[in-house]
């Protein structure tokens, strides 16, 4: 995961030196300070600077995996890739739930007390969907 | 490559009942059958949204006319439009490919979270429903355009149910669109085969991990904007009040995502013609490695352009952002560049995918050099919010996603279905949409230089633009004829198209996709070819001209 870590330390520098950039340049020709844009693509550099230390992080942990070996064969991955869940009803019924309640914040509150407990309902169904427990998989 | 997976008993039983199939669809969490779906949508809003092109061209065609009723209704359909093509067509389409294709490129039975993937289109599916549901209320859909400024968006100047539904329609489809992001990127990141190393990665699963970044980055404060915007409208909020400085504050909020957002759409799709050039072309991709920081480059850079739609309020930094525009047209150039690179001395033949392939890179070249015409603020003063925007973004835009849907679509439709389309009918389109194109919005330049405004809904015979506009209108409707022979060959195809059962039915594909069977298998993959290359199908099919290290190594383990 050298590369991934790697990448996003790149994009936490560029964002906050240009964020930098963008707040003096504008200093020096306009005085003062520019709020939106200055937060806006510092924010980036956060964001990026808190993927890259958890790329980063579980990486080490994880040592040298297969898929970054470039002399890796095939069977020297996990014979268990994970469980795929070979079909489910609740996105379906999430998505058409949430879609009601987004509307009703435009239709009127009458749809929103129908919606989102329909949602609600929903949502914990896609959650304990094939759930077994906390540490029983 | 064991993947403990109860499948359906019926599963790939030939007799199923309409129910059955359709229970099939709808409950699916298999990524490539959620690719379809999203292919299948996001074509679906495709045509609507090109109807609405089409009555916008006819409306134009000639000074005074009123095919459309009303004024606002005109506004309705350039707002739709806008909409519709951006967000319920492209940025969709993106996750189509990259649903289809990225999870096997990399030798992964599936992405990451196969039901949120699920539920991202899920969003977007009911999310551009709502959205575009505006058309069937009394005072029908949004109307103050597609970037929605303020104060034009509140209910003062735009008062209705329709626009209240296209802000929270889009909001929904939006967490669609991260949801999709960071299970794109979870994938990338966790599921690559062994020996699969991020420096083998195919071209396009590259660009979908960039692209995914910039969706995560650009599309929360979109989301964002949009839930403030729905609080003024339905609450008042005055969040975007003018008396606070709310215009500019929605001007950066909006194209902070919006710039993003072009890109979104044109790098999955510099994606597709990377894979295609290489394999039409008979040689690997010309400088892999510079094409990738290219890619990461233009990424990094398009987060910090987008206040050059704004020049024109006069209240930003016009240097910076002219500055980082022009920036961003070096790795572009690195990228065709490389392109051009790989066409080199090429033994080139020229299939279906290769022509939309050549024609999405003339297309797109020239709408970069309008694009760095743009990025210049003495000429954009003048230019601004003229049909020469409007030219240039079809170039950008149409070049980008159309033609490189339509390669894909051609190129992989083999893999995606077990059948090849027709190559005379696919020849046929494309001529029939490259003149339709380049003839409905060259000439749009020159329209927007002499003065033409956008989204007037006439002009006068005495402005001069008349002949300009009927040359523009013809070219449409020649574009429009181009979706019947596309139509037709997916129609023919499925009723009689010929059956390839060939893992590689073009003959030199490099990619893992070609490696596996035809129809992909439901899990992708029952045995993985030994990955040496960015190009591990090549070395499996062609051992004479494979990477020295993938004819050291035993082939076909799995």
């Amino acid at each position: 995961m050298k590369f991934n870590g790697n990448l996003f330390y790149f994009l936490t520098v560029f964002y906050f030196v240009d964020a930098a950039g963008y707040a003096l340049w504008w200093y020096n020709s306009n005085g003062g300070y520019e709020p939106i844009g200055t937060a806006a693509i510092a924010m980036l550099g956060f964001m990026s600077l808190f993927l890259a230390f958890y790329i980063k992080n579980t990486g080490k942990r994880q040592g040298v995996v297969p898929e970054d070996r470039l002399d890796a064969n095939i069977e020297e991955g996990d014979s268990e890739i994970g469980y795929f869940a070979p079909w489910s009803w609740w996105p379906f019924f999430l998505g058409l739930f949430c879609a009601m309640a987004f509307a009703s914040l435009a239709v009127g509150w009458w749809l929103f007390f129908i919606a989102f407990p329909l949602a609600l309902v929903a949502l914990i169904g896609f959650v304990f969907e094939r759930s077994r427990g906390l540490n029983a998989h | 490559m064991a993947t403990a997976t109860a499948s359906k008993s019926t599963y790939g039983s030939s007799k199923k009942t309409k129910g059955q199939i359709l229970v099939d669809w709808i409950t699916t969490t298999d990524h490539k059958k959620i690719g379809y779906l999203y292919l299948i949508t996001s074509f679906l809003y495709f045509l609507i949204g090109g109807v609405m092109a089409l009555v916008i061209r006819a409306q134009l065609a000639a000074p005074g006319l009123e095919i459309v009723q009303t004024k606002e209704q005109y506004n309705q359909l350039f707002t739709m439009h806008g909409t519709i093509m951006l967000l319920m067509f492209a940025t969709p389409l993106f996750a189509a490919f990259a649903n289809i294709l990225m999870p096997i490129q990399i030798g992964a039975p599936d992405v990451a979270f196969p039901r949120l993937n699920a539920i991202a289109y899920w969003f977007y599916f009911f999310g551009s429903f709502v959205a575009v549901a505006g058309f069937f209320t009394p005072q029908g859909a949004a109307s103050f355009g597609w970037f929605a400024y303020a104060p034009l968006s509140n209910t003062t100047f735009s008062p209705g149910l329709g626009g209240d539904l296209w802000v929270f329609g889009l909001a929904l489809s939006g967490f669609g669109t991260i949801m999709g992001g960071v299970n794109f990127i979870t994938t990338v990141l966790t599921m690559r085969a062994p020996g699969m190393t991020m420096f083998r990665l195919p071209i396009f699963t590259w660009n979908t991990l960039v692209t995914s970044i910039l969706v995560i980055m650009c599309f929360p404060p979109f989301a964002a904007a949009l839930f403030a915007l729905g609080a003024d409208r339905r609450f008042d909020a005055h969040i975007f009040d003018p008396a606070n400085g709310g215009p500019m504050l929605w001007q950066h909020l909006f194209w902070f995502f919006g710039h993003p957002e072009v890109y979104i759409l044109a790098l999955p799709f510099f994606g597709i013609v990377s894979e295609i050039f290489p394999v039409f072309s008979r040689k690997p991709i010309f400088g892999y490695k510079t094409l990738v920081y290219a890619t990461i480059a233009i990424a990094a850079l398009s987060m910090t352009v987008w206040a050059h739609h704004m020049y024109v309020t006069g209240s930003v930094l016009l240097p910076f952002f002219a500055f980082t525009t022009m920036l961003i047209a070096v790795p572009t150039g690195v990228k065709v560049f490389n392109w051009i690179g790989t066409l080199w001395k090429g033994s080139i033949t020229f299939e279906t995918p290769m022509l939309y392939s050549l024609g999405f890179l003339t297309t797109f070249i020239f709408g970069g050099l309008t694009g760095v015409i743009l990025a210049s603020p003495a000429l954009d003063f003048h230019l601004s919010d003229s049909y020469f925007v409007v030219a240039h973004f079809h170039y950008v835009v149409f070049g980008t996603v159309v033609f490189a849907m339509f390669a894909g679509i051609y190129f992989w439709y083999p893999k995606m279905t077990g059948k090849m389309l027709n190559e005379r009918l696919g020849k046929i389109q494309f001529w029939l949409l490259f003149v339709g194109f380049h003839v409905t919005f060259l000439i749009q330049h020159w329209l927007g230089v002499i003065g033409m405004p956008r989204r007037y809904a006439t002009y006068l015979p005495e402005d001069g633009f008349t002949w300009m506009n009927q040359v523009s209108t013809v070219g449409s409707a020649l574009l429009a004829l181009s979706m019947i022979p596309f139509l037709w060959n997916v129609y023919i195809t499925a009723r009689k198209g010929e059956k390839t059962t060939l893992n590689d039915p073009w003959g030199y594909g490099r990619s893992l996709e070609w490696a596996t069977g035809t129809p992909f298998p439901r899990h992708n993959f029952t045995s993985i070819p030994v990955i040496r290359s960015e190009s591990p199908a090549f070395d499996l099919n062609h051992p004479e001209s494979a990477a020295p290290e993938a004819k050291a190594a035993p082939k076909k383990k799995g």
